[in-house]
């Protein structure tokens, strides 16, 4: 981890039941999750897991169905309170917060974005992405001008007397996006926010949020159980399994080096040449360069017609315009060999 | 696999074992039945206790008639909180007084139009005129004033009740059972221990009134706050909410419609409590209706049971239009200024020229030729009302009432009532109810609770014969459901004392017409459930049933009423408790029995009577209602257990 630390995860342990400790030492002597439930009524739901965010960074948990990913969420922004272990947020530690300090850190830190919106359906568009400012205390005048100016942001312009239930699903999120961005926050908690929508809509979502994300450098922890998205948004992806963090890092170490049959289970469906970059099958090195170049985050995809063409070494340049190595058809061929 | 048992497999093991055991205890049964009988010669269980509970409690009432200007008790709790009451009457009556008439029916216009429906808000604030056209205002207002105290007194104290039991289980489990017990009791009933602590007329009125009314606005705080999504409520909480905030920006004003159905709920039980407050010397319509039916004014009864209905029909239909309201539509602020000047204007006009008691001239008359047609009635329909009757008294009551009351032996009774509630619903609900029978018995109400029985029983027949047909009917015929669903609905909110009135009209006094009213009554919600049961049954088994070609009428007794059975029972359920109910209702014109009891121990003041009566109909509600509810449950299709 490179830069500021924002959020910090240290060992967090979230068991559902009356048995907690029992629960943990089995797990620790090897049982698994069904025998562990088994053998005391508890439900483990996140498994001693740790992890830190960089400021403006995108952190996205990826897993399936009842693999813990909101028990984790949830747990980080202390909906459910942790059965042990520390979050910390730009140096406080949340789960030792009074209600209060906790109050206070939710009313100006964080936000969330929820999968089924949550949105309040007995106030209007304006009202619901002000919420969050009412709650503060702000005055009626600037509540309402800074959520018409999130509003306008997330594309919501002259629907804010509207009520969320005349809204499609996809504009409901865009309220729920809405809220939480209008109170400003440092980092932002997604779970799920656009599997309940159609997937044309999902696309727009996502670059949408992308877009955002551009210019407002939040920190963001987004849940999803879909690993196309998860590439596409995510600086670093955590695949997360049985309540533990089988891998995390970025989408090319994934795909390149994946842990476990688990993730990499994942990776195949995924079009190699569209998620890696030129950086993935470099073979660094010096030389002359033959005119032929591409950039070191071009992904593979877009050279394939050059080396198509003809079967001549491409040089590759860094940000800076250095040139740092080449590619070959080799190389290229190897990283999109389909069952590595 | 391995070869555990299926869950299916443990089901029939079960099933096998009850069946077989099944046979056993009915031949003990029967056994046990010619043992006792032949044992136990007494019909009646011998009333050793007398006097155990009236006695003391007799006492008590005396003590506290004497006392009542004295004892601290009472100057310092009773009293003040009386005259509290009593002020707030005494308040709202002569503001209501005070309005000038034409204002309510305005402000009922101006509500409901504002869901847009002109035809219903026209209808609505004519009806709001009627009392006044025949002569009724001011006995209305009486009515209305006491209802509204007891109704805001009521939510004050329901809607918090209901936070509260929504956001702690512990409380939740504490008041559920009380009020299951309390929406159980026959109204009247309330009376009895209110007039102990409140002696009669308004205030005791008021205070039955709140207990009766209650339950609903309790339950559909909780029922309301609880079906907030719980995402809502953890979108609230992420942005730094207090619990608070959270409370009255969104868990409360989420169940809003839920608590408005509520507080409509509330609003028409008082009114049916209030109408029956009249033993208790309240005043108001009830009073009007049962002096006219006392001195053969039958025109004049019809008219105040008619000014009874009008009130119902308007109170639920501006509580309608506020709980149903389409929240993406709030009326504009435009329309609430101009409604607000509208009221304001009304006020101030009609004060200036002195229009504020009803006009004298347009109390119109027509109701003395409906005395006349009335008694022409009753003499000329005889042909048919002396069969009705004497089918009822000799073919239903006497029969039944003569084999429990002569012929079989107390404990038999006893025996077989224990043998039921173990079957249906198990061992603690049989001993209960053989220790709350024996009960009864023991302080002698045994021959009285056999009669009251005995007129319950007979009018859940009539009613069941007539609702289960019909109500299948509607439920299968989307036409028979168009014409019977907005009478019924009428039909609901009226008040049950109202029943009374038509009744008494053409069977003068006696058990029967309490009988054929608490049928009257009774069939509503029966009809309905039915439908209702017969309706939700789904299509998927209906045309499943069809492609094995099955006929109309296998489809209907081979899956429709199969799936629909519990759904039937309920509506079972429901028609004897509103019998029930009835039936002791009816004690005020000549029912006899229990009813007949409960109306000497609160007019004449006979604590003690009124506390024995009292114990016996809540016995009486109590099994009923957990027999019948068992029995539902039965019927329902095993659901997968974990
Ligand atoms: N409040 C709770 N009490 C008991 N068990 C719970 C509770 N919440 C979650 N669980 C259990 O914890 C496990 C993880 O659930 P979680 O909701 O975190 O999964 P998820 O990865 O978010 O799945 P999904 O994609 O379905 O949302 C599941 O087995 C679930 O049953
Ligand atoms: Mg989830």
């Amino acid at each position: 981890m490179t830069g500021d630390v924002c959020l910090s995860v240290e060992h967090v342990w979230k068991v559902f039941g009356t048995r907690p400790d029992k629960a943990i030492d089995m797990v620790g002597r090897g049982a698994t999750r069904e025998e562990v439930h088994e053998a005391t009524g508890c439900t483990v739901g996140v498994r001693d897991v740790s992890f830190d965010v960089g400021r403006g960074e995108t952190f996205v948990v990826m897993g399936l169905s009842g693999s813990g990913k909101s028990t984790l969420i949830r747990c980080v922004s202390r909906l459910n309170e942790v059965t042990s272990g520390r979050v910390v947020l730009d140096g406080q530690d949340l789960t030792a917060m009074s209600d209060d300090q906790l109050r206070q850190v939710r009313r100006h830190k964080m936000s969330m974005v929820f999968q089924h919106f949550g949105l309040f359906p007995h106030r209007r568009v304006i009202d619901n992405a002000a919420y969050g400012l009412e709650i503060q205390g702000v005055d009626k005048d600037e509540r309402y001008e800074r959520a018409t100016r999130v509003l306008e942001v997330v594309g919501l312009k002259g629907w804010e007397q509207s009520y969320p239930q005349q809204l499609s699903g996809g504009m409901q999120q865009r309220v729920g996006l809405a809220r939480a961005l209008t109170v400003d926050p440092e980092i932002l908690f997604f779970d799920e926010p656009f599997s309940a929508l159609d997937p044309l809509i999902r696309r727009d979502m996502q670059d949408e949020l992308i877009r955002l994300q551009e210019t407002l450098q939040r920190t963001i922890v987004f849940i999803t159980h879909d690993f196309a998205e998860a590439i596409k948004l995510g600086d670093r992806i955590a695949i997360m399994k049985d309540g533990a963090f089988d891998q995390v890092g970025t989408a090319t170490e994934l795909i390149t080096e994946p842990a476990t049959d688990y993730v990499q289970e994942f990776t195949k469906e995924i079009p190699k040449a569209k998620v890696l970059t030129t950086a993935a099958v470099l073979k660094p090195g010096q030389g002359a360069p033959n005119g032929r170049t591409v950039r070191l985050d071009d992904t593979i995809e877009g050279l394939l017609p050059a080396l198509l063409d003809d079967d001549s070494e491409i040089w590759v340049e860094d940000s800076d315009g250095r040139t740092v190595g080449v590619v070959d058809r080799q190389a290229v061929a190897k990283a999109l060999e389909p069952d590595r | 696999m391995t070869d555990v048992l299926q869950p299916t497999d443990v089901a029939l093991v079960k099933e096998e074992t009850r069946r077989s055991r099944f046979g056993w205890w009915w031949l003990a049964l029967v056994a046990g039945v010619i043992l006792l009988q032949f044992l136990v010669t007494s019909t009646a269980v011998p009333p050793l206790w007398d006097t155990v509970i009236s006695g003391p409690i007799d006492q008590f009432a005396t003590w506290a008639r004497e006392n009542r200007q004295i004892h601290p008790i009472f100057t310092s709790f009773f009293i003040p909180f009386s005259a509290a009451v009593d002020w707030g009457l005494t308040t709202i009556e002569s503001f209501l007084k005070w309005l000038p008439w034409f204002v309510l029916p305005l402000v009922v216009f101006l509500v409901i139009f504002r869901t847009g429906n002109w035809k219903m808000a026209t209808v609505a604030a004519l009806a709001m005129v009627y009392p006044g056209l025949v002569g009724l205002w001011d006995t209305t207002m009486e009515t209305l004033s006491l209802m509204a105290i007891a109704v805001l007194i009521a939510l004050a104290i329901g809607i918090p009740l209901g936070v509260l039991s929504a956001r702690r289980p512990s409380v939740e489990r504490l008041i559920r059972p009380v009020l299951d017990a309390m929406q159980t009791i026959p109204a009247p009933v309330y009376f009895i221990p209110v007039v102990l602590f409140f002696g009669i007329r308004r205030v005791p009125a008021t205070i039955a009134t709140v207990i009766y009314s209650l339950p609903p606005a309790v339950r559909l705080t909780t029922l309301g706050i609880q079906g907030v999504p719980h995402q809502s409520v953890e979108a609230s909480d992420m942005f730094g909410s207090t619990p608070r905030q959270t409370l009255f920006k969104v868990q409360l004003p989420m169940a809003m419609p839920t608590i408005m159905t509520g507080i409509n709920q509330t609003i028409m039980m008082a009114l049916g409590i209030v109408v029956l407050a009249t033993l208790l010397g309240a005043g108001g319509l009830g009073q009007e209706v049962l002096e006219a039916l006392s001195q053969r004014r039958t025109g004049r009864g019809l008219a105040a049971g008619l000014a009874i209905v009008a009130v119902a029909m308007v109170l639920d239909r501006v509580g309608r239009s506020l709980a149903f309201a389409d929240r993406t539509r709030p009326a504009s602020r435009r329309y609430v200024i101009t409604s607000l000047l509208l009221v304001a204007g009304a006020i101030v006009v009609g004060r200036a020229m002195g229009w504020a008691t009803f006009p004298e001239v347009w109390e119109v008359s027509v109701f003395d030729p409906v005395d006349t047609a009335v008694r022409w009635g009753r003499d000329n329909l005889s042909f048919i009302t002396r069969p009705v009757n004497d089918f009822i008294v000799a073919g239903l009551l006497i029969p039944v009432r003569d084999f429990l009351t002569l012929t079989v032996a107390w404990p038999v009774l006893m025996l077989v009532t224990g043998f039921i509630c173990w079957r249906l619903k198990g061992v603690g609900l049989a001993i209960f109810s053989v220790f709350a029978l024996l009960l009864v018995g023991l302080i002698g109400m045994w021959a009285l609770s056999l009669e009251t029985l005995t007129q319950v029983l007979a009018a859940v027949v009539i009613s069941v014969a007539i609702a289960i047909p019909v109500g299948i009917w509607a439920g299968r015929n989307r036409r028979v459901d168009a014409v019977l669903a907005p009478i019924l609905d009428a039909l609901q909110t009226i008040p049950s004392f109202v029943f009374i009135i038509p009744v008494i009209l053409l069977f003068t006094v006696g058990q029967v017409p309490g009988i054929i009213a608490a049928v009257l009554y009774a069939i509503v919600p029966g009809i309905r459930i039915t439908a209702l049961g017969i309706r939700q049954v789904p299509e998927e088994s209906i045309e499943a049933s069809q492609t094995f070609g099955a006929t109309p009428r296998q489809t209907m007794f081979g899956v429709r009423i199969p799936l629909a059975a519990p759904t039937i029972i309920a509506a079972v359920n429901q028609v004897i408790m509103m019998v029930l109910a009835m039936v002791i209702i009816a004690g005020l014109v000549g029912g006899g029995a229990l009813g007949f009891e409960t109306v000497r121990a609160v007019t004449r003041g006979e604590t003690g009577l009124g506390f024995e009566v009292g114990i016996a109909i809540v016995v009486m509600a109590i099994i009923l209602d957990r027999l019948t509810n068992a029995w539902a449950v039965r019927l329902q299709p095993p659901t997968p257990s974990h």
